[in-house]
């Protein structure tokens, strides 16, 4: 009875009835209290279910067979409840639905009961082939395929990303691996609604779509009688799968004439009272043949129906659903359809895929009228006045990087008067070069790496092994070099890796252990979600005693969720260790934030308000950690580049340039904002400064044959720009350096 | 003091007396759940508390009541074996609402609200009620308490006191907050009982310690 945007037949097979059986008593039936269809006038009486999963099977089986068997019909409105009814029940006289054959006979994709019927069948491939094998079926349909489920639901896929996204939430849905692929077909959405009783035909009727919602739904349409010469095929059809109930068959129509069957829904659509209007009451037919009796008929000249969102008084008796929980229902507004009440699973996705927007949505912010600091332009602008070479080039921007680590050195020393020393450890990863190491050695910091590959880089540099945090999932890479003990600090990202960690001896001053915190979207750390796992690691953490000192690592990149989010996150994290002190009997002295911080938001990072937070929390901290890279080095370099090539529309205004660099130097190009600038060849005689640019229509495209080597959505760059102008791009350093790669060089 | 059938309305009463347990209902005490004072519980408490405030990440709401409507992800709603105690129940995929009641009520402590044990009486339909008693079966009937009847069910909550004497009922096990408003047919609050040792507001009503309060 559920009757959204994605409805259910219920009301309308209902409304079909009441139409033509005025005095008829109709009993409306569902699994949930918010099924608007409950209220509709033409329903007499409600019988409300508990959920699916509360039912008892052959509890629910007796109920329906006594009213069955009381002369009652039965007329299942849901795929899933048709397919319940085949498996739990089977035919009787009384109960209107298709049994398990015809069921089997009409299954997606290949319908093989409707052969013979002039359909074509769109190529189709099982979702749970090798991956290899759906990509190339996916190729060779142009990456316009349907995902569907073998019960409801279909998905378009026209990516890889979204195919493996779609499939395992459908999989996860539908509690099935037997999805299946199915090409598109282009061409006429059509239906065939029909109702047979004992293996005859009783009504069939054809709708064509004349209007569909965003959901794929009629919302208007033209309903006839079916064609002769089909419906001696299809009644012959309907015999052999000695089929009784609703039905629905779903085809497309191409400019050709063909028939492509889509599916066979083994139940009436939800248009079918759409159908009545326009004199095609299929429903009514089929109760009066099965009683033999006299139905009002609708006639109507103009053969159309169309949709209205309706108000109608609520019933009491059936009630509307309580409201949930104000945050349940901003999750739940998220194009949730509700059939089965809000979905509270979505809170903890959201959060990660909010995680990964950040990390592939372009950042827009360039129109935002963002503060840049005098002495970083001025820096620009004298290098770039004075830039003579190749491009494209990445430039160091040296007193803007050195006042960075010069800042932070500076508050971390007065940080460190309070209570809890703060030590730096510079992220060797993000960028390794020698004059970032020089800076990191000569500020104090520490160097905070991820491989034995490394630690040997750091100390080859000139920093000790106490000098030395190890972290992440690879620390032992290459397993061929002997490890490096006497570590200041090394972090178990799992119970077995430090089962190995410990039978090292003098390994690190410091052992702990990576957490994550339940809810945050990560593949690193130790998972506390599970109360067995979590009380493992506390095993693990008494068997420090006499051996090293008890340390947490957390990290999580506050410039992908914010610092709000990163400081809930943060709480979270002491009440973790909190506990673990207490469990454990051993105090924590060593917590380290990770990094993540984008340059500005680690400039604003009340450190004196985190040591009080962790004084409070964690009495026996001595030492609290940062591990920052990107925000020390992501803005101390600068990329130029030059202009390879201007495009202009037909009324000659800029929308695309070409540059002469590419995502081969700026791999996140697409990951975040970079501050853009300009300057075109004559000025740099007339040593103009540069012109930061503002978002605007032009695209920056790169030089390489890339489809997605675009590091500009728009900006706005001046009409008189010329092939050899400058565009320089900031924020140029950190991972965009490290990860940078050679590619068309030759 | 009890619920009385003779002092209901009638459309209760009527429902009332169909109820052999009814009298049961009105005399349970919310439940609690068991801490063998030892590791165990207390490992699985602090364990559950930390759980639950992480669940609070990403919450950006700006309202301080913050319901733990997590925990249905995190348990189904099925028979519980009482006593249980917090060792069992962290383990356990599947709790009655009074698990749930009780969580909840751990949790909204720990955020600093006055939170308190509820009950109430819910209508439902005997189709309805028939499901669930067969759903019950499945757990150790010996230590199972009544709480289905025809067309009642009995039903744990957690009441919050807040700083003005305003109650708020909340059903953890469904993520809902009740409304003082009357109604009667599926589904509809009847009646509810709170063991906050203060009078509260609720609406137009005053519920009072122990008292149920009809709707």
């Amino acid at each position: 009875m559920h009757s959204g945007q994605n409805p259910c037949s219920g009301v309308g097979i209902a409304r079909c009835l009441r139409a033509a059986f005025p005095n008829l008593t109709l009993v409306g039936v569902d699994h949930w209290q918010g099924s608007s269809g409950l209220h509709d006038k033409s329903i007499d009486e409600t019988l409300l279910l508990p959920q699916w999963k509360q039912i008892n099977d052959a509890q629910h089986g007796d109920h329906i067979l006594s009213i069955l068997n009381d002369d009652h019909l039965w007329i299942a409105a849901m795929d899933m409840e048709v397919h319940w009814l085949a498996e739990h029940l089977g035919a009787h006289s009384n109960l209107l639905a298709p049994g398990a054959k015809a069921l089997e006979l009409t299954a997606k994709p290949a319908v093989s009961g409707l052969d013979g019927l002039g359909f074509r069948v769109p190529d189709f491939i099982s979702a749970s082939l090798p991956d290899s094998d759906i990509h190339y079926f996916l190729r060779q349909h142009a990456w316009q395929c349907w995902l569907k489920s073998p019960y409801h639901d279909a998905k378009r896929i026209s990516s890889w990303i979204g195919f493996v996204k779609a499939r395992d939430a459908m999989a996860k849905s539908w509690r099935t691996s037997k999805l299946f692929l199915q090409r598109h077909i282009i061409g006429s959405e059509e239906t065939i609604a029909f109702a047979a009783y004992q293996g005859e035909l009783i009504a069939a009727a054809h709708m064509q779509k004349r209007q569909i919602t965003p959901e794929g739904k009629t919302w208007a349409a033209r309903v006839t009688a079916v064609e002769p010469d089909f419906l001696e095929g299809f009644k012959e059809a309907i015999r052999k799968l000695n089929y009784t109930g609703g039905g629905e068959v779903e085809f497309a129509r191409d400019p050709d004439g063909h028939k492509w069957l889509i599916e066979c829904n083994p139940r009436f659509p939800a248009w079918v009272y759409g159908g009545a209007l326009a004199g095609q009451n299929v429903v009514a037919k089929l109760i009066a043949h099965v009683w033999n009796m006299p139905f009002l008929e609708t006639v109507n000249p103009y053969p159309f129906f169309t949709r209205v969102v309706q108000d109608i008084p609520a019933k009491e008796s059936v009630g509307i659903p309580l409201p949930p929980d104000p945050a349940t229902m901003a999750w739940a507004s998220e194009g949730k359809k509700g059939k089965s009440g809000p979905d509270f699973s979505a809170l903890i996705p959201t959060l990660a895929s909010a995680q990964e927007q950040h990390s592939k949505t372009p950042d827009k912010s360039g129109d935002v009228p963002e503060h840049i600091d005098p002495s970083y332009f001025t820096e620009i602008s004298s290098l770039t006045e004075q830039y003579v070479g190749p491009t494209p080039a990445r430039i160091h921007l040296e007193q803007w990087a050195r006042g960075r680590f010069d800042r932070l050195a500076k508050r971390v020393k007065q940080a460190s008067l309070n209570t809890s020393r703060i030590q730096i450890g510079f992220s060797v990863k993000t960028c390794p070069t020698d004059d970032y190491l020089r800076k990191a050695k000569e500020s104090g910091f520490f160097a905070e790496c991820i491989s034995q590959m490394e630690v040997q880089r750091a100390l080859s540099f000139g920093f000790l092994p106490s000098q030395i945090i190890l972290n992440g999932p690879g620390k032992f890479w290459p397993l061929t070099d002997k490890p490096v003990t006497g570590l200041h600090a090394l972090y178990c990202d799992s119970p077995e890796e430090f089962d190995r960690v410990i039978a090292l001896p003098g390994i690190a001053k410091v052992i702990g252990f990576r957490m994550r915190v339940p809810k945050v979207h990560s593949r690193f750390g130790n998972p506390l979600d599970d109360p067995r796992r979590f009380s493992d690691l506390i095993h693990k953490m008494k068997k420090l005693q006499g051996r090293a000192e008890l340390g947490f690592h957390f990290h999580m990149p506050s410039w992908a969720i914010g610092l709000q989010t990163w400081m809930q996150a943060l709480d979270s994290l002491l009440i973790w260790c909190q506990i673990a002190e207490r469990l454990s009997g051993r105090p924590v002295k060593h917590l380290d934030l990770g990094g993540g911080f984008f340059p500005a938001d680690l400039e604003r990072l009340d450190i004196s308000g985190i040591q009080e937070s962790v004084r409070k929390a964690l009495p026996n901290v001595g030492t609290l950690y940062l591990e920052p890279g990107r925000s020390l080095t992501q803005d101390g370099e600068i990329l130029v580049s030059r202009i390879l090539d201007l495009r202009k529309t037909p009324d000659a205004s800029l929308h695309e340039i070409v540059v002469d660099a590419c995502i081969a130097e700026l791999p996140l190009a697409q990951a975040y904002s970079h501050r853009l600038f300009f300057k075109q060849i004559g000025s740099l005689e007339a040593n103009s400064p540069p012109v930061r640019l503002s978002k605007g229509e032009t695209r920056i495209l790169g030089r390489i044959c890339m489809e997605d080597d675009i590091l500009s959505d728009g900006v706005s760059l001046p009409e008189s720009a010329q092939i050899g102008d400058y565009v320089i791009f900031g924020d140029a350093g950190g991972y965009e350096r490290s990860m940078s790669y050679g590619f068309g060089r030759g | 003091m009890g619920l009385v059938a003779a002092n209901l309305q009638d459309p209760i009463a009527e429902l009332v007396a169909r109820e052999k347990h009814f009298q049961e209902w009105t005399e349970h005490p919310s439940s609690s759940l068991v801490h063998h004072d030892a590791e165990c519980c207390e490992r699985a408490r602090l364990w559950f508390l930390a759980y639950a405030r992480s669940m609070e990440i990403g919450n950006i709401s700006q309202f301080e009541i913050k319901a733990p409507i997590w925990l249905q992800q995190l348990y189904s709603w099925g028979p519980s074996s009482w006593p249980i105690a917090w060792c069992e129940l962290v383990n356990k995929k599947v709790l009655d609402c009074g698990v749930f009641a009780a969580l909840a009520r751990e949790v909204f402590k720990a955020q600093g609200h006055e939170v308190h044990p509820a009950q109430a009486l819910l209508s439902y339909n005997e189709t309805c009620t028939n499901h669930w008693k067969a759903l019950w079966k499945k757990g150790k009937d010996d230590t199972v308490f009544p709480w289905i009847g025809d067309r009642l069910v009995y039903h744990e909550l957690c009441v919050l006191e807040l700083p003005d004497g305003t109650a708020k009922f909340y059903d953890s096990t469904w993520g809902n907050w009740y409304l003082s408003q009357p109604r009667f047919g599926f589904g509809a609050v009847l009646a509810v009982r709170s063991e906050c040792p203060r009078l509260l507001r609720w609406g137009s009503r005053t519920v009072a310690c122990g008292e149920w309060v009809e709707l």
